[in-house]
């Protein structure tokens, strides 16, 4: 019978793996959003840095060329006071210096709308005031300290450095708040990286957590399932046990039958046999009783009491004598199967070959007579089992070979050997008249024979061949093609297990 | 057998046939003492242990068993007549039987059987065999049943 079932080994694997490469695939994501955001941060780090620098260097160009045109004033001042020329010396180098550095202010603000129009006016002022000092330098060259001293005095110098000093004032604050307007974008673009991060972080802790989740859910499926598959096994070998042991009690009790009903069957055939012997000698003293009337007195003795004596008497005792010995035979032929069933198995390592040689051995004088060639092909593997019972299997075998020869042909008989696995396979071939595909069956069946009945035998060895394997925990098939020869193959288990009820 | 004439052969065995040929081929070894036959083991015990004319009451005897009874196994009348305090445990039992398997005869000397034959099933030895017993019985003696 067979019944659908819920296979309970399968666990849904199909699912489980799409759950986990969705899962990986978010992690994934996760991931790359994080990369992203730390080279978008790292960016904005970096034109950030190069901003705060941008800055520093306006302001210091920016007190550079301030400085350069209070050093030129100081030096201007000098002069005038004393006419000492180291004083119009250092002045040159001031003024030489001022327009370079006002050039790199410019170069450096150019981006910068605001400061280039403040830069504009204080060029304007700074031309003026340097005009005004060529002016002061040139007379005081010329000799007209005087004039140069009264030009001093009228002139409006002091108002004018103090706006070129404020519009220096106002290009350094200008560059101080754009520097504080990028701080604050820099410490927005690191909160977002810091976000971006944290969700990535999050993301990915969800996602290895439904993955453990995921996981160990797979995992308690897969122990489940392999506690009941070693449950289900446990009950498979408890059942395989039961039968195992089931079918030794019958087989048993089989024999115990057997063997009662063979020795119960022996009683009435000795008394069948008895009165038969009983009769026999009976019919003597009336043969001659017959003979002594009809030498005497002839008319007396009728043709039945005749016939009746000297043919019907012996014939039909000699009828119920063989029928009776027939059966005796046949019923020690169940008797020994029956016996050979009750036998204690004592297994020991053994070699077939030797044992097919010895077989051999023992019927040598039939092989020669008949002019059989017999040989074991080696190597054979060695088998743990029942010495009489291989013995008496392969005898049977054996004898059976040298017993149904194709008339004409020399007889070839082969025993072989080899290991399946855990069982080993022994074999008899020869090349005799062969069996019916149809008897291939029947010739294992008790009192059935095959083919042309020429040969003694009661049709009981293949039976006990048969009885002997499956005590040995074993098998026996034959394969044949009629004319051409047999096989007989055994199939013992490597190592005989016992399988009585009582094991 | 012995000097007297009066020891008697009890013999137990079910199957008509054969207690025939068996009483047939100990007269033709000129056994001519009285044999009594039962056929199951009631009747038997009764003649052994309570009958007037019976062993357990003086009457020396051999006794013949058959161990396939249908009323009782053979081993049990076995038991009774060898038991300590029996009248007849010194009676000597021939057991006569078709089982030949190994522990029963085992069994039977255990029980303290004197001589254990298998039927053989072949008649001529079968004949032959129960002659031979009939030579044995008439020289076995039969020692005398205590008064009790």
């Amino acid at each position: 019978m067979i019944r659908k079932v819920r296979n309970p080994f399968v666990v849904s694997e199909g699912r489980f793996g799409r759950l986990l490469v969705t899962f990986m695939a978010l992690g994934f994501l996760a991931l790359v959003a994080a990369g992203i955001g730390a080279g978008w941060a790292t960016g904005q780090n970096e034109s950030h840095t190069r901003s705060v620098n941008h800055t520093y260097e306006v302001e210091l160009a920016v007190s550079n060329a301030r400085r350069l045109i209070e050093q030129g004033e100081a030096s201007r001042r000098g002069y005038l006071l004393t006419g000492n020329p180291e004083y119009r010396d250092a002045y040159h180098r001031w003024s030489a210096a001022t327009p370079v550095a006002l050039g790199y202010l410019q170069h450096l603000t150019r981006d910068n709308p605001a400061q280039i129009a403040t830069l504009r006016q204080l060029r304007g002022e700074i031309q003026a005031l340097l005009t005004q000092r060529a002016r002061t330098i040139a007379l005081i060259d010329a000799g007209r300290a005087d004039t140069a001293v009264a030009l001093f005095r009228t002139e409006a110098s002091v108002r004018r450095l103090t706006l070129i000093r404020d519009a220096f004032e106002r290009m350094a604050v200008t560059e101080r708040r754009l520097l504080s307007e990028r701080d604050a974008a820099q410490r927005t673009s690191v909160r977002i990286f810091y976000g971006i991060l944290a969700l990535a972080a999050v993301i990915l802790a969800l996602v290895a957590l439904a993955s453990l989740l995921t996981v160990l859910g797979y995992t308690r499926d897969l122990a489940r399932s392999r506690d009941s598959l070693r449950e289900f096994n446990e009950h498979l070998e408890e059942t395989v046990h039961e039968r195992t042991a089931d079918l030794s009690r019958a087989n048993e009790e089989i024999q115990r039958f057997a063997y009662i009903v063979s020795h119960d069957l022996r009683s009435p055939l000795v008394n069948v046999m008895g009165f038969t012997a009983e009769l026999a000698a009976a019919t003597t003293p009336l043969t001659e009783l017959v003979d002594r009337a009809e030498a005497e007195a002839p008319h007396i003795v009728s043709e039945e009491a005749r016939l009746a004596v000297r043919e019907d008497l012996p014939e039909s005792i000699g009828f119920i004598r063989t029928s009776t010995q027939k059966m005796d035979r046949l019923i020690n032929a169940i008797l020994k199967l029956s016996r050979e069933g009750r036998r204690v198995i004592a297994p020991e390592t053994i070699d077939p070959g030797a044992i097919a040689d010895t077989v051999a051995g023992s019927i040598r004088h039939l092989l020669d007579e008949r002019g059989i060639a017999f040989s074991v092909r080696r190597p054979i593997p060695p088998v743990v089992t029942d010495r009489v019972a291989l013995e008496q299997i392969l005898s049977n075998l054996i004898e059976n070979a040298t017993k149904y020869l194709q008339p004409g042909r020399p007889g070839v008989i082969t025993v072989a050997g080899e290991q399946r696995r855990d069982r080993v396979i022994l074999s008899v071939t020869d090349n005799g008249r062969g069996i019916d595909p149809r008897d291939h069956q029947r010739i294992f069946d008790l009192f059935r024979r095959s083919g042309q009945q020429d040969q003694p035998g009661e049709g009981i060895g293949l039976a006990h061949v048969r009885a002997l394997a499956y005590r040995l925990g074993g098998t026996i098939d034959v394969e044949s093609e009629p004319g051409r020869g047999s096989t007989f193959r055994l199939n013992l288990p490597k190592t005989y297990v016992s399988q009585d009820s009582a094991a | 057998m012995n000097a007297h004439q009066s020891v008697g052969i009890v013999m137990i065995e079910d199957d008509e046939g054969h207690a025939r040929l068996i009483e047939k081929n100990i007269r033709r070894a000129g056994i001519l003492n009285d044999i009594k036959h039962f056929t199951d083991g009631t009747q038997a015990l009764h003649h052994l242990f309570e009958a007037d004319d019976g062993p357990a009451k003086g009457a020396p005897a051999l006794i013949l068993l058959d161990l396939n009874l249908p009323d009782m196994s053979g081993t049990d009348i076995l038991q009774r007549i060898k038991a300590e305090g029996s009248p007849l445990k010194r009676t000597p039992v021939v057991v006569l039987t078709t089982t030949d398997d190994k522990i029963e005869i085992q069994r039977c000397y255990d029980l303290g059987c004197n001589v254990y034959i298998t039927k053989p099933v072949n008649y001529e030895s079968f004949a032959q065999a129960i002659r031979q017993l009939g030579l044995f019985l008439s020289v076995i003696q039969v020692p005398a049943v205590e008064e009790h």
